[in-house]
C-alpha cells in the first residue's frame, strides 16, 4: 500500500546561507519520492541555491514565491533512490 | 547552596565550570555555591589538533592533557558521565546511578561524530573527527599511500568545524606536494553544498584555490551509504564515486544523554534561544556549544563566546539579577589553505562572513591561538581575547 505524499515546511527565516540548504537537506534526508519540500527563507541566496540544488539532484522546482519579507521555495522530491 | 551542574568537560564546559569558580571563590569557600563538572573520564582533547595528526604526523597524545590538571580550585569535577537529566525535578543520573541534584544545569555536552550512522561508512573511510586515535590511521594510510583518488567527503550536515573538510583537502594536497608524489594522486572533494564552503563569500575566495591546487569539486552529492568492497560512495540520487583513500566527516549527532532525557530534537540537537542560550520552555537550564540546534558554527571559539556569556548570566541569576546575557552570534573558525596561509570566517547572527584573503598572518594567528587553548579554557588569555572579539554578549532585562 503506498503511503500519502507529505509536505513538510521548513522555516529557515532568520538563517544566513548556507541555513536554508542545511534545513533542506534534512528534510530530504526523510522525504520520500512524491513529498513536497516548502522552505521558507530571508536569505537572498536561497533562491538560487535551491533552484540550483533541484536541477543538479534531478528533482523538481514547482515554485518560487515571495511573500511579506521571505520567499517560498517548494520542491517535489522526484529523483531520490534512498 | 545553589549548585550549577555543567555536563560535559569539553572547551564550553571547561571553560565556564572555571570562570564560574573564580566569580564564586568566596560563595564556593564558604559553602554558599556549588560547581560541579559532569563528564566521561579524564581526558580533554584539543579538537583541531586532530588535523595535524593526520596530515602531517604529530602524535596523538600532544593534544590530550588531563581534564583535572585544567581546572579551578571549588570545581568539583565527576569523571562518571550524566546518563539522564530529569529537567523537572532538576536532578542529574550518572551512568553508575548517582544522583546529582541542582539549581541550574547547563550542558556542553558537544557532538558525536558516528560513522556508524550512514551503511558502510565505518568500514569504508577514515576520518579525524572521532579523535586524535582515528586521525592517526589517516596518516598511517597515507605513507602508504602511492597514487590513486583521495576523496574528501562531507557525508551530512552539521558537523564540528565547518573549514575542517576544506583544510583536509588543502594539506593533503600540500602532503602529497611535498612528497612529490602529487602528480599520480587525484584529490576530489565531495560536499551536499553547491560550492567548496557553505558560505558563499568564504567560498569565493576558496574556489579558485580548489582549481589551482587541483581539487576537484562535487558538488550536491548528499551522500547516502559507502560500498567498502567496490570502493565508492552513493549518493542519495544513485550517483556514485569511486575512491582509494576516503577521508569522510561523519554524520554526527546529540549526546546520548540529551536523547534519553527528551530534550533534543530527532537528531539529539538541543533547541535553545540563539541570544540567552536558554533551553526551550526551561529557563534554570542552558545549552551552549556542539550541542545547540541553532544554525550556528560547531566550533570552540562558538562554545567559548557561549561560555563567557552564560558564566555572565549565572553570575547575575544566582545573586538574584533580572538581568541575562544575550550572545551575539560571534563565530571566528580559523582555516588552513595550505602552505602556510590561513583565513578566518567571521561574522555573527546580523553580518554573514565577509571575504577575505589566506595570509601568513592569518596562519600564525591560527597556530598561535592553539598554543594557548589549555590556558584560555582555564580563564587565560581573557584580555586578548576580548580584545580581539569585542562585546560578543550584553546584560539584557529579562521578560517578567
Amino acid at each position: 500500500m503506498s503511503q500519502a505524499v507529505q509536505k513538510k515546511v521548513v522555516d529557515s527565516r532568520g538563517s544566513f546561507c548556507p541555513g536554508p540548504l542545511t534545513d533542506l537537506f534534512k528534510a530530504y534526508r526523510s522525504a520520500r519520492p512524491g513529498d513536497l519540500i516548502e522552505v521558507w527563507a530571508t536569505d537572498p541566496a536561497a533562491k538560487s541555491d535551491i533552484t540550483a540544488w533541484a536541477s543538479k539532484t534531478g528533482n523538481q522546482l514547482v515554485s518560487v514565491e515571495d511573500d511579506e519579507g521571505y520567499t517560498r521555495i517548494t520542491v517535489k522530491v522526484t529523483n531520490k533512490k534512498a | 547552596m545553589k549548585k550549577v551542574v555543567i555536563l560535559g568537560a569539553g572547551s564550553g564546559g571547561t571553560l565556564l565550570a572555571n570562570l564560574l569558580a573564580h566569580e564564586f571563590r568566596r560563595e564556593i569557600e564558604d559553602g554558599a555555591v556549588g560547581v560541579q563538572l559532569v563528564g566521561e573520564g579524564d581526558d580533554h582533547v584539543f579538537q583541531p589538533g586532530n588535523l595535524d595528526v593526520a596530515f602531517r604526523g604529530s602524535d596523538p597524545a600532544s593534544v590530550v592533557r588531563r581534564e583535572s590538571s585544567l581546572l579551578k580550585k571549588g570545581v568539583l569535577q565527576v569523571t562518571e558521565g550524566a546518563a539522564k537529566v530529569d529537567l523537572e525535578q532538576r536532578v542529574v543520573t550518572t551512568r553508575g546511578g548517582s544522583k546529582i541534584p541542582y539549581d541550574h544545569v547547563v550542558f556542553a555536552t558537544g557532538a558525536v561524530a558516528d560513522p556508524g550512522l550512514m551503511p558502510g561508512l565505518r568500514e569504508g573511510s577514515l576520518n579525524f573527527h572521532e579523535g586524535p586515535a582515528e586521525a592517526a590511521r589517516i596518516w598511517a594510510a597515507l605513507q602508504g599511500f602511492e597514487g590513486g583518488t583521495a576523496v574528501v567527503a562531507i557525508t551530512r550536515v552539521p558537523h564540528k568545524c565547518p573549514p575542517s573538510p576544506n583544510e583536509a583537502a588543502f594539506m593533503l594536497d600540500e602532503f602529497f606536494r611535498r612528497r612529490g608524489t602529487r602528480g599520480s594522486v587525484k584529490i576530489k572533494f565531495v560536499t551536499p553544498y553547491p560550492r567548496p564552503y557553505p558560505a558563499e563569500q568564504v567560498s569565493d575566495v576558496i574556489q579558485p584555490l580548489f582549481e589551482k591546487r587541483g581539487i576537484e569539486l562535487v558538488p550536491f552529492f548528499a551522500a547516502d551509504h559507502v560500498d567498502a568492497k567496490a570502493k565508492k560512495i552513493y549518493s542519495m540520487e544513485g550517483e556514485s564515486v569511486d575512491y582509494d583513500l576516503l577521508i569522510a566527516v561523519p554524520p554526527h549527532r546529540g549526546a546520548e544523554v540529551v536523547r534519553a532525557s527528551g530534550i533534543g530534537d530527532e537528531e539529539g540537537w538541543i533547541p535553545v534561544d540563539s541570544r540567552t542560550m536558554k533551553v526551550r520552555d526551561h529557563p534554570e537550564a542552558y545549552a551552549i556549544g556542539d550541542a545547540t540546534s541553532i544554525p550556528i558554527s560547531k566550533s570552540g571559539v562558538v562554545a567559548h563566546l557561549q561560555a563567557e556569556a552564560v558564566a555572565g548570566s549565572l553570575a547575575l541569576e544566582l545573586r538574584g539579577g533580572r538581568e541575562v546575557f544575550e550572545y551575539n552570534g560571534r563565530i571566528n573558525c580559523p582555516m588552513e589553505t595550505g602552505l602556510r596561509r590561513a583565513l578566518f570566517v567571521s561574522g555573527t547572527y546580523d553580518s554573514a562572513p565577509r571575504r577575505e584573503r589566506p595570509t601568513l598572518l592569518r596562519y600564525a594567528m591560527k597556530r598561535e591561538f592553539a598554543s594557548i587553548y589549555w590556558s584560555t579554557i582555564q580563564g587565560g588569555w581573557s584580555w586578548l581575547m576580548d580584545a580581539y572579539f569585542g562585546e560578543t554578549s550584553e546584560p539584557h532585562e529579562l521578560p517578567a
